[in-house]
């Protein structure tokens, strides 16, 4: 009864600080962000920009058709007008399934625009013999290969009908098991649910935690008949609540139905649990948040190195794996996702039962030998 | 109520003791005033007593208690008052006080007859951040009494607070004395002390050097003298004598036959004048 006494009225204090109302106001931000901001499919067009007015008339109007021959299905192009800063330029657009083609009617929009706004230019003029020559307007960082793929590409020495017919027997065989595809949304969402959720337990405990130590509150606990972990766990208890609310606040208006609920809240209930009890752990060794701040702020960018092999899986070396919050972003993937890999699921919040369990014990332990004085 | 035995504490958990072999019993129903300077280790042990620190060395019984193994239960027994206010500040003074009572396993105390017996009757329903210091004082020392303990331990309780409301807390603590309750009284304060205490204990750099009651303290160790104005050759003099010295008695006949007398006391030597004589320390 006594650990249910201090729960509720943490809640009620939570319920009067700002920290409760910064993280449901941070979840409705995300929300909106994931809402309005990031599309549910990138548009991965290529523009590119060509200059051909140096031909014939007829030989352009070949060229075009040539070059757009290549896509599967006729398509009709239609004049534009590019505006770059001040200046405007005619163009002729097409839009094929990988790229969006203008066609522009002088060589220095070609130039502006891979100046101005960062595009692929291209001046196509004749050399000698009625060769075409290609010039490329690049940014500068482009890679060698893709240099090299460009004059690999326009080399008459190299017969393009073999690439491709090379290219159009090749089969591509995934080795690993069915991979979950996502969209953009899904795909931010697992972060969020990571670094806003559950590890945020870590930060803000901390901050509970150091406001009762400012107010004296943790001794005139202690000398009732009620147990220290009482008031810990009350603590870790409203950091689970809110964890849950600023969770579902963001997955339920974007994925309704379509997530195991059961699992996301075994995830998001188990990883608050671990992360507010290392919260705890480091706030023994300190008396504010300002002489902990060092340690939480490594802890935290620690955290996050998983975030990198989350959107670069090139980037996968064996040590990310111990970090938690790795298994945590593929466990909100997974769930996410609709992978339904339960035993995986099961397993991460497990761990992050027993870690917390650990992390608990020894929380509580220190407290009982340091906070009372402080 | 409370017996300590050779207890030691040092906070670097070296020789570097902050309780140096300490040892002193109460009675059920006494009055002990703990003294001594900042810094001396009153707050040190009584942290100790209430289980706030960790019983290095020593054996210490409080309300039946061994504090080596505390149990829970025994916060059912005790009461504190913290120096420093202590009370969560988002909450009213009623709502600090209703959470409080459900952390004990006996009956408590209501919170608006603890509030009004502290004067903040018609504050409880305020936020205690909002409260001056001398209020969360005076709620940090009736949530104390909450639990109804029959050990009661005070740290400092009448310090920032206006004469008026330190004479009505003196007079709580009395009232509660009066109905067996024990109490541990810390402090540097040696009037109150002075006026509450059955017995005082003296504490300067870790060590007890002396426990008595303040009277035979006063008997053993102080001296008492009058002081007398007269008026001699057109002005004010002013003497201190002693009662007990031949020379000064023979003084005092000689001033009061031969001068006009405007004022004279008695006055005998006060509990701080007797704890610098005792320590050869001041109580800063």
């Amino acid at each position: 009864m006594k650990l249910w006494y201090s729960f509720i009225k943490e809640l009620q204090l939570s319920s009067k600080s700002w920290y409760f109302y910064i993280e449901i106001g941070m979840a409705c931000v995300l929300l909106l962000i994931l809402v309005f901001v990031i599309p549910a499919e990138s548009d991965d067009k290529v523009d590119e920009y060509l200059y051909a007015g140096g031909l014939p008339r007829d030989y352009q109007e070949l060229l075009y058709r040539g070059i757009l021959d290549e896509e599967d299905e006729p398509i009709p192009g239609k004049r534009v007008e590019i505006e770059v800063e001040d200046d405007s330029y005619e163009a002729l657009l097409f839009v094929t399934d990988t790229r969006n083609l203008y066609f522009v009617e002088n060589l220095e929009a070609v130039r502006t625009l891979a100046d101005k706004e960062g595009a692929i230019g291209i001046e196509i003029v004749t050399g000698k013999e009625g060769s075409l020559i290609y010039r490329y307007y690049l940014q500068g960082y482009e890679s060698l290969k893709l240099k090299n793929l460009y004059r690999l590409l326009h080399n008459d020495a190299v017969n393009p009908e073999f690439i491709r017919r090379h290219l159009e027997v090749q089969t591509v065989k995934s080795l690993g098991e069915e991979s979950l595809s996502l969209n953009n949304k899904e795909n931010v969402l697992p972060v969020f649910l990571t670094y806003n959720g559950s590890m945020m337990g870590l930060f803000i405990i901390a901050a509970y935690i150091f406001l009762d130590k400012q107010e004296g509150i943790i001794r005139a606990y202690a000398v009732t008949t009620s147990s220290i972990w009482h008031y810990l766990l009350s603590k870790v208890g409203v950091l689970t609540v809110t964890m849950i609310t600023t969770s579902l606040l963001i997955v339920v208006p974007l994925m309704g139905f379509e997530v195991n609920y059961l699992n996301l809240l075994a995830l998001v209930i188990t990883s608050a649990f671990a992360f507010s009890s290392l919260g705890l752990l480091v706030t023994t060794y300190y008396r504010n948040m300002m002489q902990s701040f060092g340690v939480f702020y490594i802890l935290i960018v620690a955290m996050m190195v998983p975030s990198i092999t989350y959107f670069l899986p090139g980037f996968e070396p064996r040590w990310v794996q111990w970090i938690p919050t790795y298994h945590l972003l593929e466990g909100f993937k997974d769930i996410i996702a609709g992978g339904g890999n339960g035993p995986y699921i099961l397993k991460i919040s497990l761990g992050f039962v027993l870690g917390g369990l650990l992390l608990f014990v020894y929380a509580n332990h220190r407290f009982k030998k340091t906070l009372t004085l402080s | 109520m409370i017996s300590v035995k050779n207890l030691y504490h040092s906070y670097t958990k070296d020789e570097k003791f902050a309780v140096d072999d300490v040892s002193f019993e109460i009675a059920k129903g006494e009055i002990f005033g703990f003294l001594g300077p900042s810094g001396a280790g009153k707050s040190t042990t009584q942290g100790i007593l209430t289980g706030l620190l960790p019983l290095q060395r020593g054996e210490v019984r409080v309300a039946g208690y061994d504090v080596k193994h505390i149990k829970r239960a025994m916060f059912n027994e005790i009461g504190m008052s913290f120096e420093q206010s202590n009370v969560y500040s988002k909450l009213t003074g009623k709502e600090n006080l209703e959470f409080y009572r459900r952390l004990f396993d006996v009956k408590t105390r209501e919170p608006r007859e603890l509030l009004d017996l502290v004067g903040l009757g018609g504050k409880g329903d305020i936020k205690a951040g909002e409260y001056s210091k001398g209020m969360k004082h005076r709620l940090t020392f009736a949530r104390s009494m909450i639990n109804h303990p029959t050990l009661w331990f005070l740290d400092e309780p009448t310090t920032g607070l206006d004469p008026a409301i330190a004479a009505q807390i003196k007079n709580i603590i009395k009232e509660q004395n009066r109905k067996g309750v024990t109490v541990f009284l810390t402090t540097h304060n040696m009037f109150i002390a002075d006026e509450l205490c059955d017995r005082v204990g003296f504490i300067v750099d870790g060590k007890l050097l002396l426990v008595d009651s303040p009277k035979n303290l006063k008997l053993q160790y102080g001296e008492k003298f009058v002081e007398v104005e007269y008026l001699k050759e057109g002005g004010l003099a002013k003497e201190s004598l002693s009662f007990v010295g031949k020379e000064d008695i023979a003084r005092l006949k000689t001033i009061l036959d031969h001068y006009e007398i405007q004022t004279m006391h008695t006055k005998e030597a006060t509990l701080e004048e007797i704890f610098i004589k005792v320590t050869g320390r001041e109580l800063v």
